[in-house]
C-alpha cells in the first residue's frame, strides 16, 4: 500500500481513495486519475475493511470501490462509508457482473467497467455523488452482493468502529439508538431493530419488542422466580427478558434451530 | 482391452459407430460361445428330459447352437461394412435376412448330414424330425425372433451409448466455454495496466492468455499429455499471479508424474482455477495451493488442495461442483470404472484427488475404453 503522496498539497483537488484487491488494477486507476489533473490520489486499500479505516483517516472526497473483494465487498463497504460524518462520493468498479450492473443502472449509481476508459472515468468523476442509504440498501438487495453485512459499523467520533456480526450477542433498542452488545463490549448504532431483524434472520431471533438475540450465543432460557422467561448467553452474565407476546415463537425458533 | 496398437489397418476403415458390434472381435466371439452354451442349457432343461437323455440332449443342442451362433457372427462380421453402407432400415432387414438364411442353410445341411449319418448307423429315432421342413422352418422362425430381438438390443444400446457420448462431448464444450468472463476481463485489466508499467510482462501475459484460450476455444483436441496439461495449468497460474501477486502461492510437486501419459484435456487447469477462485481469492491475505502428482501402482494420482475460507455467509459452491462432475464424467468416459474423483474437506483445507490409469499410447493408437469414437479428428 502506498502512502498518500502529500495530502495537504492540493487542497483544491478532489481527494480520491482507490480500493481494489488487485495491485495492477489500483496502479492503472491511480495513473489515470492523476492524469486527469484535478484529482489527488490520497491512498489505496486492498479490501473493504481497509478502505473504511483509510477513508476516515485520509479524509477522502471520492472512493473508487471494486465490487468484488475478499473480506468485505464493495457494496457493503459503501454501506458503512455512508455513516461517516462527511461521507465520500462513491464510484464502483467491476470487471464483469451482469446482475450487479443492472442494479447499478436502476439506482443511477456511478460504476465503471474494468479495464476503465479514460473518458468514462473522467465523466464518472465529474458526476460522482454520494449515494443515499436506502438507494444502497436496494442496490445490495438487487445485486445479491453485500445484502447481508458481515460487520456492523458504529460511529466513534470521526472514525468507524466495526463489529463482526458473528461477534454480536444481541441488539437492544433504547430511546433513540440501538445498543450492540458484542464479545468485545457495547456500541451504539443508528439503525432500526426491524431492519436488523430482516437482514440477519434466521441467525437472530426477536424475543421482545426491543431486543434481538443471536441464536449462536444463547446458552439457556430460564424461568425467573417471578415467572418471567429470561435468555442467558454463553458470554457475559446479563439476562434478557422474553416478552409474553414473543415467547412462543422465540422458543420455537430456538428449539428448531439448534 | 483390445490392444489398439496390435490391430492395424483393417480397423481403420471399419464403420465406427454402426449399431452392429464388430463380431470379429475376440470379445464378441467369446460372448457368443457363452450365450450359445447357456441357451443350450436352458433349452435342454426346459424339455424336462429323463436322467439319461439330458446330457445327450444338452450336447446336441449346444453343438447346434454354437454352430449357428458362430456362423451368424462370421456372416455379420463379413457383411458389416456392406450393411453399414445401407440405410438403417435396409441394413436391419438385410441383417435379419442373412441370419435367417444362414440358419436355414445350416439346418438343412445338418438335417441332410444327420440323416445320412443316422441311416448309416442304423439308429433312426427321435433325434431328428421325419421331414426336413419340420426341422428347418422352426429353426428359421426362432432365428427370426431371436435375431430381431438381438438387433433391437444392439440398436438401443448403440443409441444409448451415442447419447452418452454426445452429452459428454457437449459438457466438454460447455466447460471449455465456461472460462469465466471475470477471469477474461480481470486479465485484460491487468494487461492494460502492465502495458505502461511493464511492457515485457504485458507481452508475456498476452502470450499466456492466447495459449489458454486456444485450448479453451478448441473443441477438436480432447487429449493432452500430462506434460502439456501441467504446462497449461502453469500458464493459467502465471496470469493469476500477475493479478493476485503475493496472495497466490502454488507449490508444485509433480516430478513423479510420467510426462507422456495421456489424459483428457483440461483436467488440471479447472481444478487450479477452482482452488484459486474459492480458496485464495476470498482470503485477504491469500494462501497456498498445493498441486501434487505421483504414480501409485501404475495409477496416476493428481491432487489439488487449497485453504478453505471460513465465512459466515454460505459461499456459492455450485460452479465448483459442476467442474468436478464434469471431470468425473470425462474420466469415466475414457477409463470406464477405473478412475475416481474424491473430495476431502478437513474444515480448513479442501482437497480434490483424481486417480486414473496410466496410459501411454504408442504412435497412432487410440484411447482405451469406450473411446475410439472419442478420439475424434485431432
Amino acid at each position: 500500500m502506498q502512502e498518500p503522496l502529500n495530502p495537504t498539497a492540493g487542497s483544491d483537488k478532489l481527494r480520491a481513495l482507490i480500493v481494489d484487491d488487485e495491485a495492477p488494477a489500483r496502479e492503472r486507476l491511480r495513473r489515470m486519475l492523476e492524469d486527469l489533473g484535478d484529482v489527488l490520489v490520497v491512498g489505496e486499500a486492498a479490501n473493504g475493511i481497509e478502505a473504511l479505516q483509510r477513508c476516515a483517516e485520509l479524509d477522502a472526497d471520492l472512493v473508487l470501490l471494486d465490487v468484488r473483494m475478499p473480506g468485505m465487498d464493495g457494496i457493503e463497504a459503501a454501506r458503512h462509508l455512508r455513516l461517516l460524518d462527511d461521507p465520500p462520493a462513491v464510484i464502483f468498479t467491476t470487471a464483469y457482473d451482469e446482475y450487479a450492473l443492472a442494479a447499478f443502472e436502476s439506482e443511477a449509481v456511478g460504476y465503471l467497467l474494468k479495464p476503465v476508459r479514460r473518458e468514462k472515468l473522467e465523466r464518472a468523476v465529474r458526476h460522482a455523488a454520494r449515494i443515499a442509504g436506502p438507494q444502497l440498501a436496494r442496490l445490495a438487495e438487487q445485486s445479491q452482493l453485500g445484502r447481508r453485512r458481515t460487520q456492523i459499523s458504529a460511529r466513534l467520533g470521526e472514525q468507524l468502529r466495526l463489529v463482526p456480526v458473528d461477534d454480536v450477542l444481541y441488539f437492544s433498542a433504547g430511546q433513540k439508538y440501538v445498543t450492540v452488545r458484542h464479545r468485545g463490549g457495547r456500541e451504539l448504532i443508528d439503525e432500526s431493530l426491524r431492519a436488523l431483524e430482516q437482514e440477519f434472520a434466521p441467525d437472530f431471533i426477536r424475543i421482545h419488542r426491543n431486543s434481538l438475540v443471536a441464536r449462536r450465543y444463547v446458552r439457556a432460557v430460564e424461568r425467573s422466580d417471578e415467572g418471567q422467561l429470561l435468555v442467558r448467553f454463553t458470554a457475559g452474565d446479563e439476562a434478557l427478558q422474553v416478552s409474553r407476546r414473543h415467547a412462543a415463537e422465540a422458543l420455537r425458533q430456538l428449539r428448531t434451530g439448534q | 482391452m483390445s490392444g489398439p496398437a496390435t490391430a492395424p489397418d483393417r480397423r481403420r476403415d471399419e464403420p465406427r459407430d454402426y449399431f452392429l458390434p464388430d463380431f470379429c472381435e475376440a470379445r464378441a466371439v467369446f460372448a457368443i460361445v457363452l450365450i450359445a452354451t447357456l441357451v443350450g442349457f436352458v433349452l435342454s432343461l426346459a424339455r424336462q428330459p429323463d436322467e439319461d437323455g439330458f446330457w445327450f440332449d444338452l450336447a446336441r443342442t449346444t453343438a447346434f447352437l454354437l454352430w449357428a451362433g458362430l456362423l451368424c457372427a462370421a456372416v455379420l462380421c463379413r457383411s458389416r461394412r456392406w450393411l453399414a453402407a445401407k440405410s438403417l432400415r435396409a441394413g436391419i432387414a438385410w441383417a435379419l435376412a442373412l441370419l435367417v438364411g444362414t440358419v436355414g442353410l445350416l439346418s438343412a445341411a445338418v438335417f441332410q448330414l444327420g440323416h445320412y449319418w443316422l441311416a448309416r448307423m442304423g439308429a433312426m429315432g427321435s433325434l431328428l424330425p421325419a421331414s426336413q421342413w419340420l426341422f428347418v422352418l422352426p429353426n428359421m422362425l426362432i432365428t427370426a425372433i431371436v435375431g430381431g430381438l438381438a438387433l433391437r438390443y444392439f440398436y438401443v444400446t448403440q443409441q444409448w451409448r451415442r447419447s452418452v457420448e454426445l452429452e459428454a462431448r457437449a459438457r466438454i464444450r460447455a466447460l471449455q466455454a465456461r472460462i469465466r468472463p471475470h477471469f477474461l476481463f480481470n486479465s485484460m485489466n491487468t494487461i492494460a495496466s502492465l502495458t505502461r508499467s511493464n511492457p515485457a510482462q504485458a507481452e508475456a501475459a498476452i502470450e499466456d492468455l492466447s495459449d489458454l484460450f486456444r485450448v479453451n476455444l478448441s473443441d477438436s483436441r480432447t487429449q493432452f499429455t500430462l506434460e502439456e496439461e501441467i504446462e497449461l495449468a502453469r500458464t493459467y497460474q502465471r496470469i493469476e499471479q500477475l493479478r493476485l501477486g503475493g496472495r497466490l502461492q502454488v507449490r508444485w510437486d509433480v516430478a513423479g508424474l510420467p510426462p507422456l501419459c495421456v489424459v483428457p484435456s483440461l483436467l488440471l487447469q479447472p481444478l487450479l482455477e477452482n482452488a484459486i477462485g474459492h480458496g485464495i481469492e476470498p482470503l485477504p491475505e491469500g494462501g497456498i495451493v498445493d498441486v501434487r502428482g505421483r504414480l501409485e501402482d501404475d495409477q496416476v494420482l493428481l491432487e489439488v488442495s487449497n485453504p478453505k475460507p471460513v465465512s459466515s455467509a454460505p459461499s456459492p459452491r455450485r460452479g465448483h461442483r459442476i467442474a468436478l462432475d464434469n471431470i468425473r464424467q470425462r474420466l469415466e468416459l475414457v477409463f470406464p470404472g477405473r478412475s475416481s474423483v474424491a473430495v476431502e474437506d478437513t474444515g480448513d483445507r479442501y482437497t480434490v484427488r483424481l486417480r486414473f490409469p496410466r496410459f501411454e499410447p504408442g504412435p497412432g493408437s487410440a484411447w482405451p475404453g469406450l473411446t475410439d469414437t472419442m478420439t475424434l479428428h485431432s
